[in-house]
């Protein structure tokens, strides 16, 4: 049997994280395929309901990323990330998700390494847990 | 004499507060009584389930069901009375959203009866017997409903017309109803009876709210002394009001206690818990750290007391 | 209407994309595909033949959504979208796919970059089938300058809106402009006479009929947006009228004398006043807490003194509203205080001054008329500078004002000038001299006999009354015994500055000035559009920058707000259905910018969006879906999610 490939979504902000992204890809810094990247203007976009909507889909590992604490680009949308995703991680492992299957952290525009360190930690940690088993619903796509 | 529309009420999982709702009514149950043929109420009246399977199909007009759905026997029913009638209504928080039985999806079937029948404190069991869903006893055979791994909202295993939330409804919600029932004035099928918005569009405390409601951490009701009189979230209770649907009445408000949540989401809601994860968020102030956190014990009991099975993680019990 | 029709570019990017990606196996997968409607390639889409062939494609194939697959948006969503704008296309339709940066560059397999591809294609195209018009709005703009503050970089901002054209006002706190620059006697390293410097700026503000001085006044209340602030402005009244010319005959008959601010204390003036002759505006103004006709009603001296009957007692305090387009906020610094720092001995030393109080002492509009004295009125035969005093200490100061080192060196210049054989120690650690001509004036100095004390650690220097003067010691040198000693301190952030940036809904920094808006791109820039920051205000910075920016705060901001044109708006901004919002105002929590607003008669929340940046931090607060973020709505990024998940 091949090795379990986790799926990884990520929600990145426009202005640092994507960028880092993006400079990621510039410098030709390989990461894990695995994970793939939502774009959303902030990290206070990010409504704790799409990281349970990617896990509900499919998703082995959810990751939130904005601007570093100070930097936001809209002031502090991160901040408010912060809070939420602060009530959401001590709510995840009640549904059974492990605390590794989820990371809110910051990237730069400028730290690329900093971005592919993330990827490739979040691929190995989950590689590590297994696949995530919502039962009932890994397999049934929602509309 | 025109033929009265004939009514059915059944509960599945459920407490008995939906039926409570009926009682409650007070003297215009005399009205319903008069206006409509109840022909299946068991809580309340004498009748089979083999009187209900006697009856054509389609033959009742509308279906009240409260309750969750979990064993065997509460799917046949639900599967039955959906067969004879020709509206079904889910009534109430846990036949909409799971309610309370569905927190139950926080664990598993075999832990259920692991705490039931062996590890409760309450429990002598030296023998260590569980239920089985078939015994036989001196040649006879005995079966019990089968116990499923997952408490589904009423939708999961029936088509269902319309949905009345609440912990329970309120009389005025059920009279309500049943005048639109009476006056064929039914919304297209699939509504929700009840208002769009959220509770804080009639809360009474709504004006109270400061402009900045920024609070440095949640709190626990037994650890203040609530103000009755200023907006609960703004005190730092997790009032699950501005993520639930209004048309309680707000009598936990009034009663000054933070709304729980019992009527689910908010029209255009997914999921009711998600909502107020980020509401609450938002008004955290960030600085507080995980201290901001410490008092909310039980997250998905708080966010999801009623509408487990209708959220995007806890539908589906996932075994660990 | 049927299922909308979705167009699919493949760009190759030369080689960068197509050799890292299998773009045959991609585009045999999206021919077979029942919602996409057209896929084509280009070897190099976003080159003046791959976007005439973009552009035809569009007008040819009528398509109603268009999916980029190339590089990041960040690099030519913008190209796409006003190709696709041209094309007849509304540009929220359009998507990019960014398989480059993402994929092509980072996944080094090509089986494994081709089956990333596709799912970051398909959450593209899912996207795209439920893509929403975006409009651009515009907005008619108020072209007039608001510059809060009288200094130099208030001064030279002012000027510069004025010479566009624009109508301008500068608001100050004090009674006439100047700001810190008018203090000071030269300006190092040029050694310019500062209040010469000034004084034909000041009489040009003065002579200019597009600019408007409001002085003894505060901004109290700020409304609005970006072309379009209502601004409240409170003045206090000064009891004198404007046709006061400034000739000081009150002066002489006025009873009172109270301490000098605009002297920091070292000399006095009466109880009426102007800060120095031929002060813009020139009228005198009223120390109300002084004035006897004030305090006790017992005299009414200036009234019988002035020539031009210009003293008016009842002169009321005065509140006006005015609108702006932009406002520049030049209010300046505050030098450091150095009483917290008893080892200084400033305020129990009788002879040690900070440095802008010996700049006073120096300066022909100063207390001693530029005589450099001691307290006792003899010259110092010999003074010591102390660098660094409170600065790059955690208890005072945390940074380097950078300004403080060439005034430090300017005491030596000043005090030789005046007394001949007076010896000028200067006690430092770094020196921070910017520019060569900074560093030629400290050769010079060092020439012309200023002394240099290298000192290990500046924060434990001590300054007592020793045997034969004020002896300063510290490690690293000898001690040594002077007159005088001045003290080298640090620039704060002007008094009030918190207060005001609260009125203006613009953030500060760790320190406490203004933050820009882009530290570099957008450094006059403050924190809110259409707010601007200059000189000091925004940190420490010496003469030439502080007009730098007071021009180019001013010159960013009427190059976007021009008579006759109005302004874009944000496209991607949040918006509020009125019948799903219960009133909550959740999202009034979340908004940065203020941009959500409550309306009470409908108890429901309405988003500015004029204001509304689109972060849509406010949609993900909204506990009831009310709340909509442009183009990244709950269902495009649901679609997205399913997208990338499910191939």
């Amino acid at each position: 049997m091949a090795e379990f490939e986790p799926k990884i979504v990520a929600f990145v902000c426009n202005w640092c994280s994507y960028a880092g992204a993006d400079k990621a890809g510039g410098q030709k810094l390989a990461y894990a395929a695995q994970v793939k990247l939502v774009r959303v203007m902030c990290s206070g976009r990010v409504d704790p309901l799409f990281v349970m909507d990617a896990f509900r889909q499919g998703a082995d590992g959810v990751m939130v990323l904005g601007c570093h604490p100070g930097d936001c680009h809209y002031r502090a949308g991160n901040k408010k990330a912060q809070q939420r995703f602060r009530i959401l991680s001590r709510m995840l492992p009640q549904f059974g998700i492990e605390s590794d299957r989820f990371r809110l952290d910051w990237v730069a525009a400028g730290e690329a390494e900093r971005f592919q360190t993330i990827a490739n930690e979040m691929t190995d940690r989950v590689r590590a847990l297994g696949p995530l088993r919502i039962r009932g619903y890994v397999a049934k796509e929602v509309a | 004499m025109t033929v009265k529309p004939k009514v059915a009420f059944y509960w599945c999982a459920s407490c008995g507060g939906c039926e409570e709702t009926v009682v409650d009514l007070g003297a215009r149950v005399l009205d319903v009584v008069a206006a409509v043929d109840i022909v299946f109420w068991p809580c309340a009246l004498d009748f089979k389930t083999a009187d209900l399977a006697a009856l054509a199909d389609g033959a009742i007009s509308v279906a009240f069901v409260n309750g969750a759905v979990r064993t065997s026997e509460q799917a046949h029913m639900a599967e039955l009375l959906r067969r004879k009638a020709a509206c079904v209504i889910a009534f109430g928080a846990c036949a909409c959203h799971g309610g309370i039985p569905a927190l139950a999806n926080l664990t598993s079937r075999e832990r259920i009866l692991q705490r039931s029948y062996h590890a409760s404190p309450t429990v002598d069991n030296p023998a260590g017997t569980e239920p089985r869903e078939s015994t036989t006893i001196d040649g006879h055979r005995l079966n019990l409903p089968a116990f499923a791994d997952t408490v589904h909202k009423l939708s999961d295993v029936i088509a269902v017309d319309y949905s009345m939330p609440g912990c329970p409804p309120t009389p005025d919600n059920l009279w309500q109803a049943v005048n639109l029932i009476l006056t064929g004035k039914l919304p297209p099928r699939g509504a929700v009876l009840g208002s769009v918005k959220s509770l804080c569009s009639s809360c009474p405390r709504n004006d109270s709210r400061p402009d900045d409601p920024t609070i440095p951490k949640i709190r626990r009701l037994i650890d203040v002394v609530v103000d009755p009189a200023t907006c609960l979230l703004a005190q730092g209770l997790v009032c699950m009001g501005p993520a639930t649907r209004d048309g309680c009445g707000a009598r936990c408000i009034e009663g000054n206690m933070p709304c729980t949540g019992c009527y689910g989401p908010a029209a255009d809601v997914q999921d009711q818990g998600a909502r107020m994860v980020s509401a609450l968020g938002t008004i955290l102030q960030n600085d507080a750290g995980d201290q901001g956190t410490a008092a909310l014990d039980d997250p998905a009991g708080t966010f999801y007391r009623y509408t487990m099975a209708a959220s995007l993680l806890g539908a589906e019990r996932k075994d660990v | 209407m049927g299922r909308p029709r979705t167009a699919v570019f493949l760009c190759n990017c030369g080689p960068n994309i197509a050799g890292a990606i299998d773009l045959d196996i991609i585009a045999g997968q999206l021919a077979s595909r029942q919602d996409v409607a057209v896929v084509e390639r280009h070897a190099l889409l976003c080159s003046p033949d791959g976007q005439q062939f973009f552009r035809d494609t569009l007008q040819n194939r009528q398509v109603d959504n268009v999916v980029v697959v190339a590089c990041s948006p960040k690099m030519h969503e913008k190209t796409f979208q006003d190709l696709a704008g041209e094309a007849g296309i509304n540009i929220g339709h359009v998507q990019m796919a960014n398989v480059r940066e993402h994929c092509a560059w980072v996944t080094p397999d090509k089986a494994t970059a081709t089956a990333k591809a596709q799912l970051l294609i398909n959450a593209a195209i899912r996207r795209s089938l439920i893509s929403e018009n975006l409009e651009q709005r515009s907005m008619e703009v108020n072209t007039d300058v608001l510059v809060i503050g009288g200094g130099l970089a208030g001064i030279e901002a002012a000027l510069t809106a004025a010479a566009a054209g624009r109508k301008v006002t500068i608001v100050d706190r004090e009674i006439s402009l100047g700001g810190a620059v008018i203090k000071t006697e030269e300006v190092a390293p040029s050694l310019e006479c500062a209040p010469c410097l000034l004084a034909p700026r000041l009489a040009a503000v003065r002579d200019n009929s597009n600019i408007t001085v409001l002085t003894r006044a505060e901004v109290t209340e700020v409304r609005g947006f970006y072309g379009n602030f209502t601004v409240r402005v409170r003045r206090q009244a000064r009891a004198i009228e404007p046709s006061c010319i400034g000739c000081e005959a009150c002066f002489e008959v006025c009873p009172v004398t109270v301490p000098s601010r605009f002297h920091l204390g070292l000399g006095t003036h009466k109880a009426v006043y102007t800060l120095f002759p031929g002060s813009v505006p020139a009228a005198a103004a009223i120390d109300k807490s002084a004035c006897r006709h004030f305090t006790d009603g017992t005299c009414n001296a200036c009234v019988e003194a002035c020539p031009f009957g210009a003293v008016n007692f009842d002169q009321p305090d005065d509140e006006s509203e005015f609108a702006v387009g932009a406002i520049v906020v030049a209010t300046g610094f505050s030098s450091w205080d150095p009483r917290s720092i008893s080892a200084l001995g400033y305020g129990t030393v009788p002879d040690v001054y900070t440095l802008p109080e010996f700049e006073r002492l120096a300066s022909s509009n100063g207390p001693t008329h530029s005589e450099i004295r001691l307290r006792d009125g003899r010259a110092p035969r010999s003074v010591a500078v102390v660098h660094c005093a409170g600065s790059l200490r955690p208890d005072a100061i945390p940074y380097c004002s950078r300004v403080c080192c060439l005034g430090a060196l300017k005491v030596g210049e000043l005090v030789r000038k005046q007394i001949p054989g007076a010896t000028v120690t200067n006690i430092h650690h770094d020196l921070v001299l910017t520019t060569p001509r900074e560093q030629a004036f400290y050769r010079r100095q060092a020439h012309e006999g200023t002394r240099f004390l290298a000192c290990t650690d500046l924060a434990a220097v001590q300054v007592r009354t020793g045997d034969h003067g004020i002896r300063v010691e510290g490690p690293g040198f000898e001690p040594v015994e002077v007159d005088m000693v001045v003290l080298a301190t640090g620039l704060q952030p002007a008094a009030g500055t918190r207060e005001l940036a609260g009125l203006l809904n613009v953030e500060l920094d760790a320190d406490g000035f203004l933050k820009p808006d882009h530290a570099v791109l957008h450094c006059t820039g403050a924190s809110l559009d259409g707010i601007y920051v200059a000189g000091c205000a925004a940190g420490p910075c010496d003469l030439p920058t502080a007009v730098t920016q007071g021009q180019a705060a001013v010159g960013d901001a009427i190059s976007k707000l021009m008579p006759g044109r109005r302004i874009n708006l944000e496209m991607m901004t949040s918006v509020i259905d009125a019948d799903l919002c219960a009133g909550c105002r959740l999202c009034k929590a979340a908004c940065p910018y203020k941009a959500v607003s409550f309306d009470r008669e409908r108890k429901v929340c309405v988003v500015n969006e004029a204001i509304c940046r689109g972060c849509g931090t406010c949609s993900a607060a909204c506990p009831t879906g009310a709340s909509k973020a442009r183009h990244f709505t709950d269902a495009q990024i649901h679609a997205e999610i399913g997208g990338l998940l499910h191939g």
